[in-house]
Parts: structure tokens; C-alpha cells; sequence
């Protein structure tokens, strides 16, 4: 019996259009994803991949199956591929230049070795196998059967996959995870520190004649001692040359006793 | 010959082995009793060897080997090899002369080795080596006796290369355990042969596999020849000798008891156990017979330019297995014989190479003989016992080497034909160098003007040195007299290595006139040296204008010389372009050992490229060949 | 429908280690800094000897378990044995803090002043010990499984924390995480092959327990195509994992790039798990397809050896050289799959058994010959060690011979039993090739002893550090059993005669 008689006598003529009709789609979609050059492109393929794939999988009367595709790959494992690519970069794109001297032919030989092979070896094999046991499978409903595989049969390894999936999430910690760096200074500390360096005032710079008996822009201010300070005039008037000696703006008639009396 | 069974054989080697892994395990705390723990380890396994030796006695004459079952060692399928220990009359002299002679040396060593810190670790490494001896001499089968084999190699190595701050002591050690290791080449071939031809490793399978004719003759020529490289190796024969003089670098009690008494007769000791393989193998027979005679020639020669004294007894060791060797390759009637000279030779050398010991400790560790002379007033205990042991080397009746000597040379010119002639001539031109150096030594040592240096201040040694010496002199006067009369050691060894009961064929020379012509040949060795070595003095340093001979001899007969260009010349220059090549991996190329292992792992490695899509295309290509084999297999 | 039946007992020793796993997890999340060292390690020793114990109790069992999904038989029980005690001196390596094999953090940048930082304040990743538990249960649940799926889901929970691992070196952190990558990638790669042939299996059988596939082929007359391919498939995911050639490539970058500590437990650990879910597969499971499968694994059996022993020779770094020895050994170890008989089983276990001793010592002491910069990894400068340290020069000599398979030592046994068992299944051309393959090998072990010995000290810093207590246990537990097994070896053997039988 060939293959296109089984395909007659098992499938539905619906099956069979939809079948042909996303046969080629998932496979040039997949081939697509390795040769396009953009990550993003790339992601989009494969999500056309699981869509076609989620198809198939309700076709043969796995539903939910089916929906669990689109949900989980489609929808979160996807989305997740994109958030990262948002990350890096839509425009990110590897070099598809191939540096290795033979990689690309070996490659090509040995995929198409292995398809060929499997395609050789399978067509030898006995396919008119009937269809046998989906309606016990799913005889009290798609859901209902799954779940009697994973609690019933299959318990034990569905069980041992919850080690893998808090070794994964374990090891993201340890791969991602930072320590928060403990000589990160906060405001209180920075602060601090500007007044302990006692070379910078602690009050901003002083404004242009504070204390001086001018305020104008080239006067510059007094410090407490009476000598004046550079860094409060700025540096354009200073180079221009336009900088009033701070002697002429000092107030004359200081003396101590003066001083104490304030 | 029927086997018992007894359950105390195990003690004989687990003392010692247990002794050695607490001493060096139990580190400096065990240094002030270290000594005594060894020496007392060792005592108890003579007197457990003194207990098994009564119970041997015992029993009738046939059935006095006995064997313990340990464990099954390894048992894959039907395949077994058990460890199981042997002890038989011959094992039985064995063991008590490695417990015996063991223990005096142990004794000796407490105080020659005194003001050594690492007194401990030394006792250790002679329990370790008592042990390995043993196990080599108990065994039953030749992997069990592998495996003392090389226990006795590495503390041999170990000893030698005690002092390993002097390199020149190191490299003595490395040259030891090569030559040892193509000996063991020979030991493994040998058991790989039995393996093959009689799926048996025990001596008693081997045996009843030959008697059933189950082996060609060229299986059992060949079976010898490798048995014979292993004697070779162990036991200093040509042309593997060139490391027992080097090993003379190792402390004096080691000299000894390892490379005088013990550990090099592990060659005769191999060829007499085999002697059902070498019965039944007449090429190799004859094989064991030539590299005995040749051997005993070059160490006498060796001997005779020697002026290290410890050099020339080494020599003189030899020289002295040569006669063992040789005795054990002229067949039934040779085993005993050369057992007994074994004996002997374990007492005598083992007492020379003390009282030599006990020169160099009163002379500032001097071993030129020619900066001694004259020392025999200063150390009379020393003189007394160098000279009974003397006495018993070069043959003078009574003492225990005329016995055991006179015998060889007897069975030798027994051997039949031109051999026989060759043979005699042989061992009696050998008995007679042996008398030249052996006197030359006594003469430079003991007689004679003082040529000491400065510093030396010669003074007899401490009672702990001197007592071993003499108790061993008591056995180099006694033994021959005692094994030989009546033939006991030969009767007592019959069943083991004589089990057919060979008469002695037709006697060539009578005794009595073999004895004379020996005493002749003994004679006229001592006169030589005598006119040679006592009415001149002898310069302080060798004389340089010697004959061509001379030197050849005082260069070991260029054995290192001509190992120097046969093996180690091409050795070398393969070791270089091996380290040529090596160094081109360095440099990022590749490396290997012939061009094509070179090719390939440089072919091979270039698949390592570090690209993880290269690795995959690899997994890629495996699916491809492994699906393209399972469509090959279902056509 | 009734609820399934769980064996808690005889899974027992599983679901410690698992549990263990988790307890750690949680002392991650919420134990201090300070005090998750002490609580990891303790938790993790007290797991590991605890799952030993329950092991024993139940060595008696041959049984499935856990719906068929599992098989707890004799040789389970000597495989998880194996396993527990490999992973158990791999822990005590791990928790070496007397020097750094581990990164203080693994999310710095290499060379950044961020790791530079962490590195000084002596943070450390306890992860690493639940990772651990994991990967041990992974590796115990791996040769039990009697299911395709929960062989798949066992290789993945074995091999996911190696992934981790293998990118926590401290020393050379590039290429620590270019080894992970690697792995990781690779791992996925011959996943999806192992994946695709358990379909193709299942399409034909009708069932993915090994009983059903067994039965099928008895039924089947064993010649269906579907069950071939498949085979084929299954064999490409199984010998990645035990490295065997052509899928071998990544052990070497592998091996160089992890912390020592976690090359020596994956060397022992991986290889006892993968032989062994290996085993039960071809012995059992497919045992009727022999065949088919029997010319492809001689044929693999022999590239192997060649490839590993052949490459080691041209190699200077001793992680690689050892790497390849570990390939070399897989090649050893296919032919006592090749030899399908019950000498065979007996050997190949005889021979994980005492290669994981073995192995683990040698990483050990690697990890111990370090300069100022880390480890010392590079053969021109362990020159002259035997004159520096003879010690640990002595007992590397003593793993190297028994890797080299010399007598005397456990790994002679190993090969002895081994290559015996091929050579009684008529298999005589594997034999040979391991013969002339161990002579090879033995020229490179040597090569190092030689180098050790006979070589002048390089004056370059290269030292050997004095361990913590845990690291000396380590390489003297491993070299006494190295040493014993070797002179005394049939209490482990007639031991592991008695156990080793599949349960029907």
C-alpha cells in the first residue's frame, strides 16, 4: 500500500488540503529560520514553525496538544525570544560568512545524507500500518486521556521533570544572578564625603563679589581672610583681562579691634 | 609429590610488609624505635621461617612442601589466578637465608646507619624489600612470583638511591631499574608464553602441562630464553651486568644483603625453580651454561682492576652467580649444587661486605683500597672475619666455599665431552682469578704500609657491627661442610628439583683429582698476587702506566662503553629526534612517535577545531555513517 | 482509575539525593551568606551517605518501579552504588576551599573589576552543591530507567547541571564559558537525535518501556525498519554522552574547560550513568537486534580507542591528555557492550567501578599543582615534580599505571575482565584493536611519569599546594582502592557477579 493511499483511505479530504497546503510552509519556514540574516526574522519563522506544527498536531486530533503549542511556544516561549531581541537589538544580524574551509558543503552532504538515509530506510519499512487506538485515547476526551498518561503511566518522569525545571531556574540565578555591589555609595555617603574634602566648598562656588563691595560679574568674591577667590568669577572675564584687582574693592578701614567687635 | 597445607606461611611476609607500611606511614614519631620495630619484624619471620623449617623436617621426604591458599586474585569466567604461597625444600633455603642473613644485616645496620636521619625510612624500605623476597621465593606461580619480582626492584631502587642527594647515586639507581626492566620484559614473555601454551601460570601447572607434552620444543626453547633474560637482568649476568657495580652507591648493608645475598641470586633462584622447563629445553640449557661461564670470566676480570673495594667484591659477586648460573644450566645434577654455592656465597659475601662496611666506617667512608694498608692491627674483629669469609671465597678446605665450589667445578667437568673440558677449564681459570683479587684485596686492606689520609682514624667497630660479622664467618666456616656431608642438601632437595632421579653419568676426572687441580689453579692465583701485591708498596693512587688490558679492566671491561654505543648511542639519537619532534607540538605542530602515528594525530587533531558548529557537523556525519551502516546491514 | 503505585522504598535513594537538591535550593534562597557553605556541604554528604544506606537495605530488590518507568535490579544497585560514591568524593573535591577552583561570582564579566572584587571578598556559588544533587540523581536515574521518556528526562536532569557547572571555572573564565556553551549546544544537538529515534521506536513498538520494546522485537521477528532507524538514532544520543568517536569532540574542550573538581565528577560519574543506561538498553531493550547493532558498535569501539589514544600523544595540556584517555576508555568500555553476554555485563561494571577511582584521583591531583595564577595545567611544567613533591608524584604515577591498565593495578583487573569477555563472544578483532589501542596508551602515561622523573624542575613557580583534609581523603581513598583492587580484586568482582542481573 502506498503512501498516498493510506493518506486516501485515513484521512479526511479537509486533512489532507490543510496538510499539503502547511506541508511546505513548515518546512521552508524552518529552513528560512537558518538562513535568514536578522534574529528577529528568524524568530518570526520559527513562531510560523509552532503555528504549522499546532495545526498538525489538532488535525490529529490532539487539541490540546494543539492549543498547548500555541499558548506555550507560540505565545510565551516567543514572546520571550523577542523581549530579548528588543534587548539586543531588532537590527542585531551574526555574519552568515562561513570561515570554516568545507563546513558548508560537509554540512550540506551530511544534512541531505541524513535525510536521504532516514527517507531510504523508512520507505523500506512497513507502512500500512492502520490507524488504531486514537479512539480509545480519546474516548472520554483529548484532556482527560492526556491526563491519565501523565498521572498514570508516565507519573514518574513527569514528576523527575520538575528537578529539571528548578535546575534550570537555578542555574539562571547562578548565571545571571549579581550580588549587589556592597561599595556602591548612596546619597548620605556621597555627601559625606564632598565635606570631608575640604579643597571644594561645601556650599557650591561663591557667586562673583559676595562679600566684596561690588556685585558685578568681574569683581570677584572675598574669602574670609580678605585674599580673593579665582574660581569665583568666570573664566572668560579672566582671560579677557577684565578681572578688577581684588585690593581696589577691599573695605579700607579694617582693623582687628573691628573685626572682634562684629 | 604430595602437597599439604599450612596456615602460617602468610606470617612469614606479612611481618616484615606490615613492619615496613607502619614505619613509614607512622612518620618522625617512630624515629628513636624505627630501628628496633625493623630488625624485630624481621627476626620474627626468621623464627616463624626457623618453626616452618621444623615442621619440613618432619614430614618424609616426599611430601614436605606445603602450600597456604590467600585469596582467588582474580577469577573472570573460567579463567583464575589465585595467590596462593609455596614453601618446598627449596624455598625453604631461600627464605632462610633472607630471614637469617636479613636479620644480622638489620642488626648491623642499627649502628652503621646511626647518625643517619633517615634511619627509619631505611628500615623501612629492607622490611619492604624482606617481604618482596620472600613473596618472590613463596610464590606459586610465576605472575605471583612477578609480582615479588618487582617489589624486590623497587626497594632495590629505593635503597640504591637511599642517598639520592648525590646524583651520581640517582643515575646508579635509574641505571639499576633499567637493566632491571628488560629483564622483567623477559619474565612477562615468559609467563605470557606459559599462559599461552599450558593456560597456566602455577609452576606445578607448567610442569604437568610439559609432562603432557602439551608445548613444541621451540615453545619451550623459547619459554627458557626469557626466563634466562630475566635471571640476566636480576641477577648482574652478562651482558645486563653493567648496574651492580653503579649499585654499590647505596648504603653497605644494602650491598649485602640485596646485591651479594639476597636479591641477585633471584636469577639462579628463577632458573632452578624452572628446571622443568630448561630439562626439556636443551638450546636454552645450553644458553643458561654460556652466560654463566662468560660472566664468571668478566667479573673475576672486573675484579682483578678494581681498587673500590666495594666495586671489586661486587665484581667478585658476579663473578661468583656465574658459577651459579652456570651450575644451573648443566641440569639435574648442576641444582644443588648451585643452591649450595648459593648458600654459602649468601654467608661469605654478605660477611666480606660487612667487614668492608666496617672499614669504611673506620675510614671516613674512604673505598679506594689503595688509601688502606695495614689495617688489620686496628680492627682485628674486621681482619678475623673479612679473612674467614676470605678464606671460603677463594676455596681452601675447610671452609664452606671449597665445598660448594669444588662441587661446580666437578659437575662441570662432568657436563660430558668437549664441553665438559671447556667447562672445567673454565671454572678452574675462574677459581683461580678469583684467588689473585680476593688476596690482592686482603693484601691492600689489611697488610702492607699505612696509605691513609690525614683525616682517617681507624678503630674497630661498635659490637652491634661486629657480631653480625662474626656470626657470619661461624657460617662461611661451617656450611659447606654441613650441606655437603652426606649430600644432605642435595638429598634434601631432590624431590623439588630432581624428580627423576638422574645418576650421575660417567665421571670424567675422579673427585679427588678435580679437588687437586683445583687447589692448584687456587694456588697459583695466591702467588701471583703475593709476588705482586706484598713485596712492593702499593701507591697511594693507581698507577697510570699500565697495560692497555688494565685499563680496559678498570673500565668494567668497557661494559658501560659498549652499552654506551650499541644502546644507548642510538637510543640517544632516537630520544633526540623524539624531542625534536616533541618540541614541534610545542611550537604548534604536531608530535608522535613514527611519522605516521605523527601524521595522523596531527590529521586527527586538525577535526578539533573549537568550533561548536564543527563538532556538529562531526555528530552530523557519525548519524550519516551509522544510518548508511544499519541500511547496509538490512540489505 | 486508580491512583498509580509509587515504590517509595527502592526509589528511595533517589528521591534523598532529590530532596536533598531542593533543601539546598532553599537554603540558597534563604539562609545567609555565611553560614550556606557549612549547611550545603553537610546537607549534601549527610544526602549522599543517607541514599548509600538506603541503597544497601534494598540491594536485595529486582523489581520495577514507578509504573514500569523505572527498573531497580542488581545492576541498578551497582551502577547507583557507583554513582554515589563517585559523586561522593566528587563533592568532597567540589567543597575544597583551601584554594579557588570555582568562580566567586559566574554573572561577572571575566577580567572585569566586578569579578576581581568578588574574588577578593571571597564570595563563593554554594549553587554548585545542589547542582551537584541534581546531577547525581540524574545519573542514578539514568541507568535505572526502564522507559524511553524517563530515560530522556534522566539524561536531560544528568547532564543540565554539568552544563552549569562546566562554566565555573575560576581559572581562564573565557573558556570555562566557552566550554558550557559547547556542551550545552552539543547536548541539545544529540538530544534532538535521541528524541527523534525514541518516536520511531515508539511508532513501531507501540510503547516506550523496555519491556514493550523487547517484546515487540520478539514479535516483530526483530526486522522492522522503524525499530532500526530508530536504534540508530537512540545509539547517536547515547554515545555523545559517553563520548565515544565521532561524537567525542567536545570532552576535550569540555574537560580543559571546567573546574577541576567538576571534570573529575563528570569523567567518573557520566561515564558510569551513560555505560550503564547504555547497558540496560543493549542488553536488555534491544538485546534481540544484536545483529544490527553489533557491527556499528565494533566499528565505533575501534575509532574510539584509536582516536583517543592516538590524539592524546600530540596533546600538552594534561586536562586534554586525560580527556582523551577518558575517550580512549569509552572505546574499551563499548567492547564489553560488544561482548553481550553476562561476562560481559559483569566487566563492563567491574570496569566503571574501578575506572571512576581511578579518574577521580587523577583530577585530584591535578587540581593540587598550581602556580600563583591557578592551576598548572600545562605538561612541560609538571617537569620534575617527581623531584619536588615525590609524594604526589608517586601516587599520580600510581593513577596513571592504573589508566595505563598496568598489573597491579585496578585498572588491569578492568581491561583483563573486559577485553576477556569480548574475546569469549568471539569478538576478536575489538580485542585486538584494545590491545594494541592500551599499548599506545601506555606510551603517552608513561610519557608523563618519565617527564615527572627524569626531567630537570623547571624554576617557574609551578607548586604543589598543601589541600584541605577533603582533597588528601579524595586522592588516598582513590588511591587505596586503585592499589587494593589491583592486588585483591575478587571480593568487588564476585560482589558485582552476584548483583548484576537485570530484572526480567
Amino acid at each position: 500500500m502506498n503512501l498516498a493511499a493510506i493518506v486516501q483511505d485515513q484521512t479526511s479530504h479537509a486533512e489532507a488540503v490543510l496538510f499539503y497546503l502547511l506541508a511546505p510552509i513548515t518546512v521552508l519556514s524552518a529552513v528560512g529560520m537558518l538562513l535568514v540574516k536578522k534574529a528577529v526574522h528568524s524568530a518570526l519563522l520559527l513562531a510560523a514553525v509552532m503555528i504549522s506544527l499546532a495545526i498538525f498536531y489538532i488535525l490529529n486530533e490532539a487539541p490540546f496538544l494543539g492549543i498547548v503549542q500555541i499558548i506555550v511556544y507560540t505565545g510565551a516561549v516567543m514572546m520571550l525570544f523577542l523581549f530579548i531581541l528588543m534587548l539586543v537589538g531588532v537590527d542585531s544580524a551574526d555574519s552568515l560568512v562561513e570561515t570554516i574551509k568545507g563546513q558548508r558543503i560537509l554540512g550540506i552532504i551530511a544534512a541531505v545524507g541524513v535525510g536521504g538515509l532516514l527517507i531510504a530506510l523508512v520507505s523500506k519499512g512497513n507502512l500500512g500500518h492502520r490507524l488504531f487506538g486514537l479512539e480509545m485515547a480519546n474516548g472520554e476526551g483529548n484532556v482527560q486521556g492526556i491526563a491519565k498518561l501523565i498521572f498514570g503511566q508516565y507519573v514518574w518522569p513527569f514528576e523527575v521533570i520538575s528537578a529539571l525545571l528548578i535546575t534550570a531556574a537555578l542555574g539562571s540565578m547562578v548565571l545571571a544572578h549579581r550580588e549587589p555591589d556592597s561599595d556602591k555609595k548612596d546619597q548620605r555617603a556621597l555627601s559625606e564625603e564632598r565635606v570631608r574634602q575640604s579643597a571644594q566648598p561645601v556650599a557650591g562656588l561663591p557667586g562673583p563679589g559676595t562679600f566684596a563691595r561690588h556685585n558685578a560679574v568681574d569683581i570677584p568674591a572675598l574669602l574670609p581672610d580678605g585674599t580673593s577667590s579665582d574660581v569665583s568669577v568666570s573664566d572668560v572675564i579672566t582671560a579677557r583681562g577684565h578681572l578688577a584687582k581684588p585690593g581696589d574693592f577691599k573695605f579700607l578701614e579694617t582693623s582687628d579691634d573691628d573685626r572682634e567687635g562684629n | 609429590m604430595s602437597l599439604g597445607t599450612s596456615d602460617t606461611l602468610v606470617y612469614l611476609i606479612a611481618i616484615p610488609l606490615f613492619s615496613s607500611a607502619f614505619l613509614l606511614l607512622g612518620g618522625r614519631a617512630l624515629d628513636r624505635v624505627g630501628h628496633l620495630i625493623g630488625t624485630a619484624a624481621s627476626a620474627s619471620s626468621f623464627v616463624v621461617a626457623l618453626i616452618e623449617l621444623n615442621k619440613m623436617l618432619g614430614r618424609d621426604a616426599e611430601s614436605r612442601g606445603v602450600t597456604q591458599h590467600l585469596f582467588t586474585w582474580i577469577n573472570v569466567g573460567s579463567f583464575q589466578i589465585d595467590a596462593t604461597l609455596l614453601l618446598d625444600q627449596l624455598s625453604i633455603c631461600f627464605v632462610l637465608l633472607i630471614t637469617g642473613v636479613g636479620t644480622l644485616i638489620h642488626i648491623y645496620s642499627i649502628s652503621y646507619m646511626a647518625h643517619d636521619i633517615d634511619r627509619r625510612r631505611f628500615f623501612a624500605f629492607l622490611n619492604l624489600f624482606i617481604a618482596a623476597m620472600l613473596l618472590l621465593v613463596l610464590g606459586n606461580s610465576y605472575l605471583n612470583l612477578y609480582v615479588g619480582w618487582e617489589g624486590v626492584g623497587l626497594a632495590s631502587y629505593l635503597l640504591i638511591g637511599f642517598w639520592n642527594q648525590k646524583p651520581t647515586y640517582a643515575t646508579a639507581a635509574k641505571k639499576a631499574f633499567v637493566a632491571n626492566r628488560v629483564g622483567d620484559v623477559g619474565l612477562s614473555l615468559a609467563v605470557m608464553i606459559a599462559f599461552v601454551q599450558f593456560g597456566a601460570v602455577t609452576f606445578d601447572g607448567v610442569a604437568k602441562g610439559i609432562e603432557a607434552g602439551s608445548a613444541s620444543s621451540t615453545a619451550l626453547n623459547a619459554m627458557g630464553a626469557a626466563i634466562l633474560l630475566a635471571a640476566v637482568g636480576k641477577s648482574a649476568q652478562f651482558p645486563l651486568q653493567a648496574w651492580l657495580g653503579d649499585a654499590m652507591a647505596g648504603p653497605t648493608p644494602v650491598s649485602a644483603l640485596i646485591h651479594a645475598a639476597t636479591m641477585v641470586t633471584a636469577g639462579v633462584y628463577l632458573i632452578s625453580r624452572s628446571n622443568f622447563v630448561f630439562d626439556n629445553a636443551p638450546t636454552a640449557q645450553l644458553l643458561v651454561v654460556i652466560v654463566g661461564a662468560v660472566t664468571l670470566l668478566f667479573g673475576a676480570v672486573i675484579g682483578m682492576a678494581k681498587d673500590d673495594i666495594k666495586k671489586a667484591l661486587a665484581a667478585s659477586t658476579m663473578s661468583q652467580i656465574g658459577y651459579m648460573i652456570l651450575a644451573t644450566g648443566l641440569g639435574p645434577a648442576g641444582y644443588a649444587f648451585a643452591m649450595m654455592h648459593l648458600l654459602t656465597h649468601g654467608f661469605f659475601k654478605a660477611g666480606m661486605f660487612l667487614g668492608a662496611g666496617s672499614v669504611m666506617h673506620g675510614m671516613n667512608d674512604e673505598v679506594d683500597m689503595r688509601k688502606y694498608g695495614a689495617l688489620r692491627k686496628v680492627m682485628p674483629i674486621t681482619f678475623a672475619t673479612f679473612g674467614l669469609g676470605y678464606l671460603a671465597i677463594i676455596g681452601i678446605p675447610p671452609f664452606a666455599g671449597f665445598y660448594s665450589k669444588d662441587k661446580i667445578i666437578e659437575t662441570a667437568f662432568n657436563a660430558g665431552g668437549s664441553k665438559g673440558i671447556i667447562l672445567g677449564c673454565v671454572t678452574l681459570l675462574g677459581a683461580a682469578i678469583t684467588a689473585f683479587y680476593m688476596t690482592r684485596v686482603m693484601l691492600m686492606t689489611f697488610f702492607g704500609t699505612k696509605r691513609w689520609d690525614s683525616a682517617a682514624h681507624p678503630h674497630e667497630s661498635p659490637w652491634l657491627m661486629t657480631v653480625p660479622m662474626i656470626l657470619l664467618s661461624i657460617g662461611s666456616i661451617t656450611t659447606g661442610f654441613i650441606f655437603s656431608n652426606g649430600d644432605r642438601l642435595k638429598n634434601f632437595l631432590a624431590p623439588v628439583v630432581d624428580k627423576h632421579h638422574h645418576e650421575h653419568e660417567t665421571e670424567l676426572l675422579a673427585p679427588i683429582v678435580v679437588t687437586g687441580l683445583a687447589m692448584f689453579a687456587v694456588a697459583i692465583g695466591i702467588s701471583i698476587a703475593l709476588a705482586k701485591y706484598s713485596r712492593k708498596t702499593i701507591p697511594a693512587s693507581a698507577p697510570t702506566d699500565v697495560t692497555v688490558w688494565t685499563k680496559i679492566a678498570r673500565r668494567d671491561l668497557l661494559q658501560d662503553d659498549f652499552n654506551e654505543t650499541v644502546f644507548m648511542r642510538p637510543g640517544q639519537s632516537l630520544t633526540r629526534v623524539l624531542a625534536f619532534l616533541d618540541k614541534r607540538v610545542v611550537d604548534g605542530a604536531v608530535s608522535g612517535v613514527g611519522a605516521m602515528t605523527l601524521r595522523l594525530a596531527g590529521d586527527l587533531r586538525k577535526t578539533q577545531t573549537g568550533y561548536v558548529r564543527s563538532y556538529a557537523l562531526l555528530i552530523l556525519l557519525g548519524t550519516v555513517a551509522i544510518l548508511a551502516a544499519i541500511l547496509v546491514v538490512t540489505v | 482509575m486508580n491512583a498509580p503505585n509509587i515504590e517509595y522504598g527502592i526509589l528511595g535513594p533517589i528521591l534523598i539525593v532529590l530532596a536533598a537538591a531542593l533543601i539546598g535550593v532553599l537554603i540558597e534562597a534563604f539562609v545567609s551568606r555565611r553560614y550556606r557553605y557549612i549547611l550545603q556541604t553537610g546537607t549534601a554528604f549527610a544526602a549522599v551517605a543517607l541514599a548509600f544506606l538506603q541503597l544497601v537495605l534494598i540491594r536485595q530488590t529486582s523489581s520495577k518501579a514507578a509504573v514500569s518507568s523505572m527498573s531497580i535490579d542488581g545492576v541498578t544497585i551497582v551502577l547507583q552504588g557507583s554513582v554515589l560514591i563517585f559523586g561522593f568524593l566528587g563533592l568532597l573535591l567540589i567543597a575544597e576551599r583551601g584554594f579557588q577552583s570555582f568562580t566567586a561570582q559566574a554573572a561577572a564579566i571575566p577580567g572585569s573589576n566586578e569579578e576581581q572584587k568578588a574574588l577578593v571578598s571571597g564570595l563563593q556559588q554554594t549553587e554548585v552543591f545542589p547542582l551537584t544533587l541534581f546531577a547525581i540523581s540524574g545519573a542514578m536515574l539514568f541507568p535505572a530507567a526502564n522507559d524511553l521518556l524517563t530515560l530522556f528526562v534522566s539524561l536531560e536532569v544528568l547532564s543540565l547541571p554539568l552544563y552549569l557547572m562546566a562554566g565555573l571555572s575560576q581559572r581562564r573564565r573565557l573558556l570555562s564559558q566557552e566550554a558550557a556553551l559547547k556542551y550545552f549546544l552539543l547536548g541539545a544537538f544529540s538530544s534532538a537525535f535521541f528524541l527523534f529515534g525514541s518516536a520511531f521506536i515508539y511508532g513501531q513498538a507501540g510503547s516506550t518501556t523496555f519491556d514493550g520494546i523487547r517484546k515487540s522485537i520478539v514479535e516483530s521477528g526483530g526486522s522492522d525498519q522503524f525499530l532500526l532507524v530508530g536504534l540508530a538514532l537512540l545509539t547517536v544520543g547515547l554515545l555523545f554522552k559517553v563520548s565515544a568517536a565521532p561524537f567525542h569532540a567536545w570532552t576535550p574542550d569540555v574537560y580543559q574547560g571546567s573546574p577541576t573538581p567538576v571534570t573529575a565528577f563528570m569523567a567518573a560519574v557520566t561515564k558510569v550513568a551513560a555505560f550503564g543506561a547504555a547497558i540496560r538498553i543493549y542488553y536488555f531493550a534491544v538485546g534481540g537486534l544484536v545483529w544490527s547493532w553489533r557491527p556499528i558498535l565494533i566499528a565505533i569501539s575501534i575509532v574510539t580507542m584509536a582516536i583517543g589514544t592516538v590524539i592524546a600523544i600530540a596533546q600538552k595540556d594534561i586536562k586534554r591528555v586525560l580527556a582523551y584517555s577518558a575517550i580512549a576508555h569509552s572505546g574499551f568500555l563499548l567492547t564489553g557492550i560488544i561482548a553481550l553476554s553476562k561476562d560481559g555485563l559483569n566487566a563492563t561494571l567491574i570496569y566503571l567501578f574501578t575506572y571512576g577511582f581511578t579518574t577521580i584521583g587523577t583530577f585530584a591531583i591535578v587540581t593540587l599543582v598550581r602556580d600563583s595564577g591557578g592551576e598548572v595545567s600545562d605538561l612541560n611544567r609538571w617537569a620534575g615534580l617527581g623531584k619536588r613533591s615525590p609524594l604526589v608524584a608517586g601516587t599520580f604515577t600510581l593513577f596513571l599505571l592504573g589508566l595505563a591498565g598496568i598489573p597491579l593495578t585496578s585498572g588491569f583487573v578492568g581491561k583483563f575482565a573486559i577485553f576477556t569477555a569480548a574475546y569469549k563472544s568471539g569478538n576478536i578483532s575489538v580485542v585486538v584493536a584494545g590491545v594494541l589501542a592500551s599499548a599506545i596508551a601506555a606510551f603517552f602515561y608513561i610519557r608523563i611519569i618519565v617527564m615527572m622523573y627524569f626531567s630537570d624542575p623547571v624554576e617557574d613557580g609551578t607548586s604543589v599546594v598543601i589541600p584541605s583534609a577533603m582533597t588528601v581523603a579524595t586522592i588516598a581513598i582513590c588511591a587505596v582502592a586503585t592499589l587494593v583492587m589491583g592486588i585483591y580484586p575478587q571480593p568487588v568482582i564476585s560482589a558485582i557477579n552476584s548483583l548484576a542481573f537485570f530484572a526480567g
